[in-house]
């Protein structure tokens, strides 16, 4: 089995098996308890502190999808245009933005997702890139 | 807690003039800028050695724009300087030229804002090694596409609905000769051509050259010039903010306009009810909703129902985006700003002809640009 890394490995730490899901790396203040996504390299935004008081924290990749957009028009190959986007509220208090992969037909404001990685490319040396996207988890939303 | 300039010393809009904004041409950013110069000189009545200071608002021109081109009216030495603010560029340049009169320091300055397309130039924000998850998927028109997505969801609205903005604003830039889009639109032509969930492609602003200049001067300027009285703007509020820490789920762009808006109607002392007439950032179409509700024209959810009833038509409550908006004048960037108060200037003076909303006495200009910042001005018909 070939390696695998993470496209954004400063943003995703892979699960040990492929049934693993992948976590997300967040930051949180040690001064204040801010919890943020993505990790700062310069400071926290609510109390000013630097970046030394910043540490990672894991966030778990399931949560609520808040709004929800089909892109027809893309400025780069990949993605293939269309592909949905949404703005996600992890269960673990952070705001982000994903890709969505599977089915989205009946993706809407309120569906519960959860974080999968798909193939992405392959480096050089034949480590397998793959990157992450939401998926819809069936019975809910 | 500092001075109210603005309060203490009056300020005027005393000048106004454009290049019309349009698809890139083969015309330098110094013949736009100098025609929307020359125009405004005329419109105040004035000449170019009697402007003491000069800024340019422009985002995408490069180092030292203003000189080569200010100097072709007459080198005449004054402090001139750019002025960067992404999309609010413009509306910061006319926030310098009120400071510089509002303080005392000059009589008469120029905000000027021009601006030509350019491919490749470096976005600061993604120059600052925060890397995020979206590896380039979410744009502006899909972040808007977005927000539209959580609106709709919200309060009921339907896509329809939310076009109900373009369609309102390119009817109104059908009637603007400096307009790059100057065609009326159905509701079918507006919703053909998808971009990203509910935005068309006549729901996004076009991006395109141009030019627009406002002179401001003070009371003493006005009278040593001779400058015609009852075709004076005053400027009631000058009002920039950036980006705080919102909640999570709040929208941070209409949170910005929220703060923004009430630093400008604590100047002015008057309230969102008393405008007849508001340029607000409509660079795509759900914009204007978010920031008609988020400067206290309707609680939220509600804009998209008043526009659909023609409440900020032309001859409406309180016009919105008489210009056209960003969605049909077009969003040149830099000119935008000093553009929208070309135009409130226009309404409030009783010139903008088969575009006019009657009687407007008050009026509020407002962009938000990446960062985020907001700019919001309020302004006063010469009738006082
Ligand atoms: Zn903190």
């Amino acid at each position: 089995m070939p390696d695998v890394r993470a496209r954004y490995p400063e943003l995703i730490r892979l699960g040990s098996t492929a049934d693993d899901p992948p976590v997300i790396i967040g930051q949180a203040c040690g001064a204040c308890g801010r919890r943020s996504f993505p990790p700062d390299p310069y400071g926290c935004e609510a109390c000013g502190a630097a970046v030394d008081r910043l540490t990672s924290t894991e966030l778990a990749a399931v949560g609520v999808i808040h709004a929800v957009a089909t892109v027809h028009r893309h400025h780069h190959p990949r993605p293939e245009t269309p592909f949905t986007v949404a703005t996600i509220v992890l269960d673990d208090g952070v705001t982000l933005k994903g890709v969505l992969t599977g089915d989205t037909s009946a993706v809407g404001v309120g569906s519960r997702v959860r974080g999968v990685t798909v193939p992405w490319d392959t480096d050089d040396d034949g480590t397998e890139v793959v990157d992450l996207r939401f998926e819809t988890v069936g019975g809910e939303g | 807690m500092g001075r109210n300039l603005l309060a203490e010393r009056p300020t005027y809009v005393v000048g106004i003039g454009l290049h019309r904004y349009q698809h890139k041409t083969d015309t330098t950013y110094v013949q736009l800028g100098l025609t929307a110069v020359r125009a405004a000189l005329a419109d105040a009545g004035i000449t170019w050695p009697d402007v003491e200071t000069a800024y340019t608002g422009t985002a995408l021109l490069g180092m030292g724009a203003s000189r080569i081109m200010l100097s072709r009216l007459g080198a005449t030495g004054i402090p001139m300087a750019q002025v960067e603010n992404a999309s609010a560029s413009g509306s910061t340049a006319v926030a310098q030229a009120c400071l510089d009169v509002a303080s005392g320091r000059t009589d008469v300055a120029l905000a000027l804002g021009v601006d030509k397309p350019r491919g490749g130039l470096p976005m600061a924000p993604s120059e600052a090694g925060i890397s995020n998850l979206e590896g380039g998927t979410v744009v502006p028109f899909t972040h808007f596409a977005l927000l539209a997505s959580e609106y709709m969801a919200a309060h009921g609205v339907t896509a329809e609905q939310v076009a109900g903005v373009a369609l309102k604003n390119h009817r109104n830039g059908a009637r603007n000769p400096f307009a790059q889009r100057q065609q009326e639109r159905s509701m079918e032509e507006i919703m053909a051509d998808p971009i990203s969930g509910s935005m068309s492609r006549l729901q996004c602003c076009p991006v395109g050259e141009g030019a627009s200049a406002v002179i401001i001067a003070s009371d003493e300027g006005i009278d040593r010039l001779g400058i015609d009285r009852s075709r004076a703007v005053r400027v009631l509020a000058s009002a920039t903010r950036s980006e705080g820490l919102y909640p999570p789920g709040v929208g941070i762009d209409a949170a910005l306009t929220v703060e923004t808006a009430q630093a400008a109607f604590d100047q002015a002392g008057v309230g969102p009810l008393d405008m007849d007439v508001l340029e607000v950032h409509d660079a795509f179409s759900i914009e204007e909703l978010l920031y008609t509700e988020a400067l206290g024209f309707c609680e939220p959810g509600q804009a998209a129902f008043l526009v659909e009833s023609g409440h900020f038509d032309l001859g409406g409550r309180c016009a919105v985006s008489p210009s056209g908006g960003l969605l049909a004048m077009g969003h040149p960037i830099g000119p935008t700003g000093t553009g929208q108060v070309a135009e409130v200037t226009r309404q409030l003076r009783g010139e903008a002809g088969d575009r006019q909303q009657p009687g407007a006495h008050l009026g509020l200009t407002h962009m938000v640009g990446v960062g985020a910042v907001c700019v919001v001005h309020v302004l006063e018909s010469p009738r006082g």
